[in-house]
């Protein structure tokens, strides 16, 4: 009853029906709007997740579904094998390691550097940092992608070319800059108290490092090394230029164009390949992403 | 004079692990970011095609081909309308769902989180197999639903037509990257303390009150960071592009990036690499950007002043 009325004279008929039982209508209105917000959130999630819906619902067609369904995203049986050629025939096995390795490698190396230069810039004041900093911030304007020149030079000369090592040292180094802004502004809000107890209690500076600042900055390191290990999961370009020589040691990324370039047709391949290089990745994301927006904060905060 | 040298180096002594610690963030920068960008300065003085060690002097030369070059006016014409219209439309997007995420009310928050960031975990090369996928085996459904809409007559060849293939650089880039602008607006809403809002309530302000007296001045700062996050990112614009559409067709997608990768490395039709070519063009963007962000510095510090001021 009360919805026909409303439908009819929207404006003035609402505060006067909701007059008798003012209670009521307070209550459902945020209701409601809550409901709204979430059909809003769900529609635009979908139509969001789109393109991966659609590359993992093809990733289990078979060549003649894959053209026959066009955008439609569900497939009609699930052909499982995609992933088992796609992994072994398709070599995704080992661009997959080879992947995982130069992740690892990044991660590890990364958060190390810019931990221990973010916490001495931020808690252990030297000469220089004034510089130390502008240098930084400068290096953060330029652009990079063409240096990659001088670098392939430079890894020639000291015999490094061609191996994962390379790749994981050029690809630590590109993401040092923003790290230790990040560990910075981190180590800045955490409590001088501690720090000061641990020195009275006769804790060397490094004691006080490891033991116990490092410790403390654990939803930075979560940050850090999520960010580092999106860029070195996805990142193509340093890869490729380092693995030319050496088709055995491309990464995911790298295998897929290869892939395209030796096997044009078979995209249903292509598909599982990009779903075995999303599924990973994903599954980090959603279980560090709790630390990741805290970590996030407590550096702003500084 | 001398005790204060003295003075120093016993600073520097005493702070000798302070050094040590930021040995390895300094020697890796240096190595391979500050040295390579020394280096190619040097290229940019030579017609060098990469191989060997470059020979040819050629001195400012490579400047003016840049400066006279209409393919790179062209780039950066592309460039900015990329940066005009990404930046906006992305960190209005982005703060608008923020701050619908961050009601404490709001079930399933992470989930929905977790679903508009996914596109930032994805790499480029993923996103343009995709994307190419869809259009170009099924351009044609898109092509009869818009035709049975009478919103286009004949075929379009998307990301082939140089009068949508920028468009849709533009949109997938917004998608791509709008997770990043995401996280950060929602770690600065998490900034804000909670009973700044609760007091205003008590006040008797409304919602839109509480956006406009609290949420925005107390997220200028963090919105002026998140501001330049996008702007530095969106300048440098290439992974997208080049898997997209590799700055083709007929350039109509060039980017400066894309256009200095294609002069080190060769790129469309018969082209010779040129790293100096490429060095010279990477230099004259470097040194407009900086001189835009100084500009960008000098506007907002007077801004901030004339605010100061009233």
């Amino acid at each position: 009853m009360s919805s026909v009325a409303t439908t009819s004279v929207p404006p003035l008929s609402r505060p006067a029906a909701s007059a008798p039982v003012p209670a009521r209508p307070r209550r459902r209105k945020p209701r409601a709007a809550m409901v709204m917000t979430h059909v809003a959130l769900v529609v635009s999630g979908l139509a969001w997740m789109y393109p991966f819906l659609w590359t993992l619902g093809s990733s289990l067609k078979d060549t003649d579904e894959f053209f026959g369904r066009g955008l439609n995203p569900l497939p009609e049986q699930l052909l499982w094998s995609n992933y088992q050629q796609a992994w072994e025939q398709a070599s995704f096995g080992t661009y997959f390691l080879n992947t995982l390795l130069i992740t690892i490698g990044t991660c590890v190396g990364t958060l190390l550097v810019t931990a221990m230069a973010g916490y001495v810039l931020a808690r252990a004041p030297f000469p220089g940092r004034g510089i130390f900093l502008f240098l930084i911030s400068a290096t953060l304007f330029l652009p990079h992608g063409y240096t990659i020149i001088p670098i392939f030079d430079l890894m020639e000369k000291l015999g490094l070319l061609n191996s994962l090592f390379s790749i994981i040292i050029v690809q630590a180094a590109g993401g040092v800059v923003f790290g230790t802004f990040l560990f910075m502004g981190y180590f800045q809000t955490i409590d001088s108290e501690l720090e000061d107890a641990a020195k009275v209690d006769g804790a060397s500076f490094h004691q006080t490092f490891w033991r116990i600042m490092l410790p403390l900055s654990g939803p930075m390191l979560a940050t850090v090394g999520l960010f580092t290990a999106i860029s070195a999961w996805n990142s193509y370009f340093i890869p490729l230029v380092f693995t030319l020589a050496r088709p055995e040691q491309r990464t995911l990324s790298v295998g897929m164009y290869a892939f395209i370039g030796e096997n044009s047709t078979q995209w249903t391949l292509l598909c599982a390949g990009s779903i075995i290089t999303l599924v990973p990745i994903i599954a980090l994301f959603v279980m560090l992403q709790r630390f990741f927006v805290n970590g996030l904060a407590g550096a702003i905060k500084g | 004079m001398n005790v204060r040298r003295e003075s120093l180096a016993g600073r520097m002594w005493t702070a000798r692990w302070s050094y040590a610690y930021a040995l390895p963030m300094m020697a890796l920068l240096l190595v391979f970011i500050v040295y390579p960008i020394a280096a190619s300065l040097g290229y940019t003085l030579y017609k060098w095609n990469g191989i060997g060690d470059p020979t040819d002097f050629v001195g400012l030369d490579n400047f003016r081909r840049i400066i006279d070059d209409s393919i790179f006016w062209g780039a950066l014409k592309h460039t900015f309308l990329y940066v005009a219209i990404v930046v906006p439309v992305q960190l209005f997007l982005a703060l608008g769902l923020a701050l619908v995420l961050n009601q404490k009310k709001l079930r399933f928050a992470s989930f929905y989180r977790t679903v508009f960031f996914l596109p930032v975990v994805t790499s480029a090369a993923v996103i343009g197999v995709v994307i190419q996928l869809l259009f170009s085996n099924f351009g044609d459904v898109i092509n009869n639903i818009l035709r049975d809409l009478h919103l286009i007559d004949g075929y379009v060849d998307w990301l082939g037509d140089p009068r949508f293939a920028m468009g849709i650089i533009i949109v997938v880039g917004i998608w791509h990257t709008l997770g990043y602008n995401l996280i950060y607006f929602l770690a600065g809403l998490q900034t804000i303390p909670e009973d700044l809002y609760e007091a205003a309530k008590l006040d008797g302000a409304g919602k839109f009150a509480q956006f406009r007296y609290i949420t925005v001045p107390m997220l200028r700062s963090v919105g002026i960071v998140i501001l330049l996050l996008a702007l530095v990112g969106s300048f440098q614009v290439f992974d997208m592009v080049q898997v997209l559409t590799n700055g083709g067709p007929y350039f109509a997608t060039e980017v400066v990036n894309t256009y200095i990768y294609h002069l080190a490395f060769g790129g469309t039709g018969d082209v010779d690499p040129d790293v100096g070519l490429a060095s010279a063009a990477s230099f004259f963007y470097g040194i407009l950007l900086i001189a835009l962000s100084v500009v960008q510095v000098v506007v907002l510090r007077s801004l901030v002043r004339r605010r100061a001021a009233k």
